[in-house]
Formats: C-alpha cells, sequence, structure tokens
C-alpha cells in the first residue's frame, strides 16, 4: 500500500485536512485553504450540533474513500412454506359462516316442529323443539344466528321452551292484540341465553307473519365502521348510513318476503331511482334499493309505509342485540369534530324513539332489546335504568297481589327502594335514561331442572352427550352450570374435553 | 474374601463368660395386656417378683380369665376359630360400622383422571408455556371439530389399527377418533445412537422398542408439527385446534405425511436390526 493511502487512515476526518496532497506537493507550493490565510486545523471545530457539524461533513464527505467493504453473510430469513394464502376476507368468512347442521347428529324421533301458537303454549315449557326450514332460512336471513351458539352440533336448529320464552311470547300476543307497542329490555347473566330469548321472539314473530327488522350487533351501527352522511334539513341534525341502511333493506327483503309481497303501498313514491306508484307490494319497493346511495330513501319509504295509519298491515317487531352499544356517545365525529350521541344516527334514533313509546304502529308490534355481558360499554345510564325498572315491576306485582288480598308478601317488597342516580357521578346520559324510563324489564334467568332435563335429553338423543341422563347426572350438570345458567352447562358438558 | 483360617481365628471363636446373666425380663402374654378402651383397670395383670405368669384362658377350665366382658369374650372367640383354622371374620363387615370402602376409587371420581389418558396425554402435550386450561380448551375444540366433521374416508393402502370401528362410527366418538389416529401412525421403535461406538467416528444405531406412552407422545409430536406449519384458513382462536383436528383427520384418511415419518422411523428400525446383537455383546443394551 503507497504511503500516504495508510496515513489517510490515522487521520480523524473532523480535522478537514486534505491528506491526500502529498507533503512533497505541499511544499512544492500546490494552493491550498492554508494559502488563502485561515489555518488548516481551525476549518472546522468539533461541534456536535446539526447546523455546525453539516459545514464540517461537507469536507468530511470529500474525505470518504469508496473502498472494499467487509464481507457479511446475510442471514436469510426463515419462510415457512404453506402454500397458497386464504384471498382478502376469506378468512373472516371463515370465522362468521354459520353451520346449522351436523350429519354426524342422530335424528331426534320426537322432536317436533314449531307451529305459530308454539312458543306461547304454557304446555310446551321444558320442551325442546325444533326451527321449522322457512324460518331458519328467514333467521339466517336477518343474522339471528350466531357463531358462539351451539348449532353446528345438532341436526337440525331446536331451541328449548321456557317460562320467559313463554312469558315474552305472551305479552308480544297481548301488544299485537291491543295494537299497542311492546318495549321490552331483556336482560340476564352472562350466556343466559339473551341472544337466543330475542331468536325466539323473531322465531315467533316469523311464524305469526309480523315483519322483523333485526340488528344483529349495535355496535356496527355505532362504532364508526361504516359510511355515515348528514341529512339535510333535520333538527338536530341527525345522520344515515347508507351502506348499513342497504344491508338492512336487503335483509329485511329476504326475511319477509311472503308478508312483504302481501303488504301494499298506500302512497306513490315518485322521488325514489325507480318510480313506485300506489297500491305495489312492498318487496318491490324493497327490491328498489341496489346501491347504497338510494338506500336511505327507500328505507325511509319502506318503514312510512309500513307505519302507514288506516291500511292493513302486519305487526312489526323491531329487536336489536348489544343494546348497551346503542346508548352511547358513538364514535363518530360531526364535521366540528365533535362526537355524535347515537340517537343522533337515524337508524339507532329509529330505534330509541320505539323505546321510549314515541312510535304508534298500525298493527302494534314490539321493540325488544337485548343486553351483552361479553362485549358491551360500560352504560351506567342503561345499567340504572334497567335495575330501576325491575325494582319498579317487583313493587308493582306486590301490589297488584295486595289488591288481590295476599298482603303478607307485599310488605317485604313493598319496603325495597328504586335505585336513584349516584349524586357524585357524572358519566350518567339523560337521553339514554329518558328512552328506557317507561321500557319493560325481562330477565332471563336460570333454567330450573325440568328445563335442564330436558334439554340434557336432547343432547343425549342427538349422540352429543354421551352418559346416562339421570337425576344424578342433571343435577350435576346443572350444578356446575352456575346453578341452571343454560351457557354454563352447555360449556361444562358440551363444550368440555371430557365426553 | 473368606476368613483366614488359621491360629489366631479359631481363638477368637473360643469364648469364655467371665459374669452370669443378666436376669431376663418377664414377658407377659399380649393377649393379656390387650383391653378394650372403654376399660377402666390397667390392662396387666398384678405381677408378683418371680410368679408364674398367668395361663392363657383356655387351657384351664377352672381358673377365672382375666378380663370378662362380652366384646372381649367374642375377641377371644374370634382367635380360637382362628387357631383351629376357621375364619369366622369377615373384614368387610365385622369391625366397620359402614363397611369398606372401595378400593379402587373409579376414574370419573378422581379429580387427577377424569379425563381419558390419551385425551389427557395429548393435552399436555400441546401445552404451551405451563397454560394447561388453554390446552384444555384447545382440545375441547378439536374433539368438537372431529364430531361435526364428516366421517373419514379411509384408504385401504395406509391401514388404521386392526379392530377399529367403521368410519361413520367414529365422528360420534371423538375421544375414539383421536385415539385411532395417534395409535396408527405411532411408531414401534426408536433409534438409539451410540456416539462413535460404531468406529471412526460414526454413530452406533440401535433400534429400540418404544412403550405405549413413548409410541403416542412421537406420533402426537408428528401431528403437531405439521398443524404447527400448516396454513390456517380463518383467523382467531379457533384455528390451532382446526389445524390439529384437520390433521389428525387426514391421519385417518391416510393423506397426511405423519405416515411417511413412521416408515421411515420403521425402515431404519429395520435397516439397524443387526446392531441389536451387537449392542448386546458390548453390554449396550
Amino acid at each position: 500500500m503507497p504511503v500516504p493511502n495508510s496515513l489517510r487512515c490515522l487521520v480523524r476526518p473532523s480535522t478537514g485536512l486534505p491528506v491526500s496532497i502529498p507533503r512533497t506537493a505541499a511544499s512544492l507550493g500546490v494552493p491550498s485553504a492554508g494559502l488563502l490565510g485561515t489555518p488548516l486545523l481551525a476549518a472546522a471545530s468539533f461541534s456536535t450540533t446539526s447546523s455546525r457539524s453539516e459545514g464540517a461533513s461537507g469536507i468530511a464527505k470529500n474525505h470518504h474513500r469508496g473502498g472494499k467493504k467487509t464481507f457479511t453473510v446475510k442471514k436469510k430469513a426463515f419462510v415457512l412454506e404453506r402454500g397458497k394464502s386464504p384471498l382478502p376476507g376469506e378468512r373472516k368468512a371463515y370465522r362468521k359462516r354459520i353451520i346449522l347442521s351436523n350429519d354426524n347428529a342422530l335424528a331426534v324421533p320426537w322432536l317436533t316442529d314449531l307451529g305459530p301458537a308454539e312458543l306461547s303454549n304454557e304446555n310446551n315449557v321444558a320442551r325442546v323443539m325444533g326451527i321449522p326450514e322457512e324460518v331458519q332460512d328467514q333467521l339466517r336471513a336477518s343474522e339471528a344466528f350466531k357463531t358462539t351458539q351451539c348449532w353446528r352440533m345438532f341436526r337440525k336448529p331446536a331451541v328449548l321452551v321456557r317460562k320467559e320464552t313463554v312469558d315474552l311470547t305472551r305479552r308480544m300476543d297481548r301488544a299485537a292484540q291491543n295494537n299497542e307497542m311492546l318495549r321490552l329490555v331483556v336482560t340476564g347473566d352472562k350466556v343466559a341465553g339473551k341472544s337466543l330469548m330475542l331468536l325466539q321472539a323473531m322465531t315467533h314473530a316469523f311464524l305469526n307473519d309480523w315483519v322483523v327488522i333485526h340488528i344483529p350487533e349495535a355496535q356496527e351501527l355505532t362504532t364508526a365502521c361504516t359510511e355515515y352522511a348528514p341529512i339535510p334539513n333535520t333538527d338536530p341534525l341527525q345522520y344515515m348510513q347508507p351502506v348499513y341502511a342497504l344491508k338492512l333493506i336487503q335483509a329485511i327483503k329476504k326475511a319477509n318476503e311472503k308478508v312483504l309481497s302481501k303488504t301494499f303501498t298506500r302512497n306513490a313514491h315518485p322521488h325514489l331511482p325507480q318510480n313506485i306508484p300506489a297500491n305495489t307490494p312492498l318487496l318491490t319497493l324493497a327490491n328498489v334499493a341496489k346501491e347504497s346511495e338510494a338506500a336511505w330513501p327507500v328505507f325511509q319509504s319502506l318503514w312510512a309505509e309500513l307505519t302507514a295509519q288506516g291500511v292493513a298491515r302486519p305487526p312489526i317487531l323491531l329487536s336489536i342485540d348489544g343494546l348497551a352499544h346503542m346508548m352511547k356517545i358513538s364514535d363518530y365525529r360531526t364535521p366540528a369534530f365533535d362526537l355524535i350521541h347515537s340517537h343522533d344516527l337515524a337508524l339507532v334514533r329509529l330505534f330509541a324513539n320505539a323505546f321510549g313509546g314515541g312510535l304508534k304502529l298500525p298493527a302494534g308490534g314490539a321493540v325488544i332489546g337485548a343486553t351483552s355481558r361479553s362485549n358491551a360499554p360500560r352504560c351506567p345510564s342503561l345499567e340504572l335504568a334497567v335495575s330501576r325498572r325491575e325494582v319498579e315491576q317487583r313493587i308493582e306485582a306486590s301490589s297488584k297481589a295486595a289488591g288481590s288480598g295476599s298482603g303478607a308478601e307485599t310488605t317485604a317488597t313493598a319496603t325495597e327502594e328504586v335505585p336513584q342516580r349516584d349524586p357524585y357521578f357524572r358519566g350518567y346520559d339523560d337521553r339514554v335514561e329518558a328512552v328506557l324510563r317507561s321500557v319493560e324489564v325481562l330477565r332471563v334467568g336460570a333454567i330450573d331442572k325440568n328445563e335442564a332435563r330436558a334439554v340434557m335429553e336432547y343432547w343425549a338423543a342427538s349422540g352429543m352427550f354421551r352418559s346416562v341422563v339421570d337425576t344424578k347426572t342433571v343435577t350435576e350438570k346443572w350444578t356446575l352450570g352456575g346453578n341452571g345458567v343454560l351457557g354454563e352447562m352447555e360449556r361444562a358438558s358440551l363444550l368440555s374435553m371430557r365426553m | 474374601m473368606p476368613p483366614r483360617l488359621n491360629f489366631w481365628s479359631a481363638c477368637r471363636a473360643l469364648t469364655t463368660r467371665t459374669h452370669t446373666f443378666a436376669p431376663r425380663l418377664l414377658v407377659r402374654p399380649a393377649t393379656q395386656t390387650r383391653g378394650w378402651a372403654d376399660k377402666a383397670t390397667s390392662g396387666f395383670p398384678p405381677s408378683g417378683s418371680g410368679a408364674p405368669p398367668p395361663l392363657p384362658p383356655n387351657d384351664a377350665g377352672n381358673q377365672q380369665p382375666a378380663f370378662t366382658s362380652p366384646e372381649n369374650e367374642e375377641a377371644l372367640t374370634q382367635l380360637r376359630m382362628i387357631e383351629y383354622g376357621v375364619t369366622s371374620l369377615d373384614p368387610a363387615v365385622d369391625g366397620h360400622k359402614y363397611g369398606m370402602p372401595d378400593r379402587f376409587i373409579p376414574p370419573a371420581k378422581q379429580v387427577k383422571k377424569r379425563y381419558d389418558s390419551v385425551v389427557a396425554q395429548v393435552t399436555r402435550l400441546m401445552m404451551q408455556d405451563g397454560k394447561l386450561a388453554k390446552a384444555q380448551r384447545d382440545m375441547a375444540m378439536i374433539l368438537n371439530y372431529l364430531r361435526t366433521s364428516p366421517p373419514p374416508r379411509l384408504d385401504p393402502s395406509r391401514p388404521l389399527l386392526p379392530g377399529s370401528p367403521p368410519p361413520n362410527h367414529l365422528p360420534l366418538d371423538p375421544t375414539l377418533y383421536l385415539t385411532l389416529a395417534i395409535d396408527s401412525v405411532a411408531p414401534l421403535v426408536r433409534i438409539r445412537g451410540y456416539k462413535g461406538m460404531a468406529g471412526g467416528g460414526r454413530s452406533f444405531d440401535v433400534p429400540m422398542p418404544l412403550e405405549l406412552r413413548q409410541r403416542r407422545r412421537t406420533a402426537f409430536k408428528w401431528i403437531l408439527d405439521v398443524a404447527r406449519k400448516k396454513q390456517s384458513r380463518g383467523s382467531g382462536r379457533t384455528m390451532f385446534p382446526h389445524r390439529v383436528a384437520e390433521e389428525i383427520v387426514s391421519v385417518v384418511e391416510g393423506r397426511s405425511s405423519v405416515w411417511d415419518k413412521r416408515l421411515l422411523a420403521h425402515k431404519l428400525g429395520t435397516a439397524n436390526r443387526a446392531n441389536l446383537i451387537q449392542a448386546q455383546r458390548k453390554k449396550l443394551i
């Protein structure tokens, strides 16, 4: 290696000394910075600030030498050969698919299908009954089945008729007879069967030719995962969700095809993309919504027709699961970047209005909301309203009982105090409390041993529960399942690795 | 080493006693000292110095027995009967107010053994980071997958264990399904390598038979290896158990690569079977 190059290795770059000039050349009078009057070594003083060192680096750049770089072996990243990965959306479809039958399961010979009056028949309590084929399709179209439920284990979907079921369906029937609106909140412990109670209500409605509008997850409306747009000329400003509205219309259309084709429009709807004259089936009206742009006006027209007074209309069931998501401030923003209250979203507002009692239906109907214990934001007003209504219902019942003569029990419940707001807590929502002030509350509790026996006999007859069903087994599973919490019993006997 | 025979050892054998014997302690019959718990007096008879011990009650008819109570009488009668060779005592009945407990607690009643043995073993093999509950939940999902999947179509070239039930019986008994899959691909031997024993630095491979649990462990490890490398079709927590279950189904249907591993293990075993004699000679086994 030539000497000057070797020397260059020893020089620090920050001095800016052009060392490539051999000493001999410098002494021969080659012009350099030193000759212009500035001392060479003061060309760049030591500095760590970027502005100063930038000038220094200009000199250091010249100093950079391109040479042989150290050869390093790069480790190859371990790539697992896994074949073709699923396309976008396939994974979710796989996760969310609903399987309603298991061909391995034995067909239960004594299983009978539900009829229009079966769910409100008291004699059917503690019996497992099958859901008819067409109702299955309707329920599937309105997304009433969930992936967390055990439908995929049995030959065909069947439900246990519980005391609460009969209670609920009777209230629905009464409301429809009196052309009233049943406003009800289904609540209960975790995996107690709240969503299934909703499903049974929907089944009853489908069997009795109601129109069912079901929102399977309220969170889809309020967690800002679907598009929204302000509705002009509304005060306070409301927002529509066109994409969700399209999906909802299609679900309504598919689930209620039979009823909608027999119901006819009262007014003409010329403003829609397709002109709808009066006396057209509502199914045709629903069919107009092909794209999300037209979805909201079509939904409005459909709703206006369904609630039109003075014409023959079917009763309507509005059902929503995951009520707490509907009773909070949504994740949507106004143009001023304020959060929008859920009740300002037009679809949610329709439900809130129904819960609050502001909706009059021509043939009566019901609005039923189920709370959730697993996926629910904390909603103090909802909790307070539900507990308050529960106590008020007990007091009413006891006062009724006192009126009929049995006075001994009344004193016990009359002393019960209606829960009040915590004065030191700010998180209450007045709008939510106003909406829920007068709803009925149905608590889905534990099943008793008769019901447990019925459902376990069904499991055993399907071949999914491989044990003798006697009093001992029933009591064992009933106890293991938190004294009759149906979902826990299912976990203990069907979803366990002991079989 | 035997003791050396010489003069001094012979002398050591000759012993002489330089002082008198110590007086022997009186040994009283144990039957007489035994008493019932509610008896007030002491069990030992009054012992005079040098007086002969009282005779047992059965050999002198004229003498009154030391302790008389109906229970004692009965006990003594039973002892006498045993002496005659008649076993009048039924231990399951006599002396127990509620009878004897069952000797073996059935498996369903034991907390530690409440699951099927294969299922329990395999669950622990699936466990990662000591999370047994998660492994158990995964196992429950595997079994549920098996019972909702259609009956397997068997491959005659990959025969399952002889005597296995027909394929349409399998989904309704998922534990059996799992056991059958594991036992069918379980290898019989493994290769034990003795390093450098074959000369020239080569290892000396000797086939070794595997115990039942070892066989199952090996087979399920193979299945897990394949399942861990598989691509999942969906997402979420059910994916891993589903992949394992798919692999179990493919084992039963004969599509799995685990069969090749088993074949390889057996080929190696047969190729090295001559080493068994060598290993015996070298006293390795």
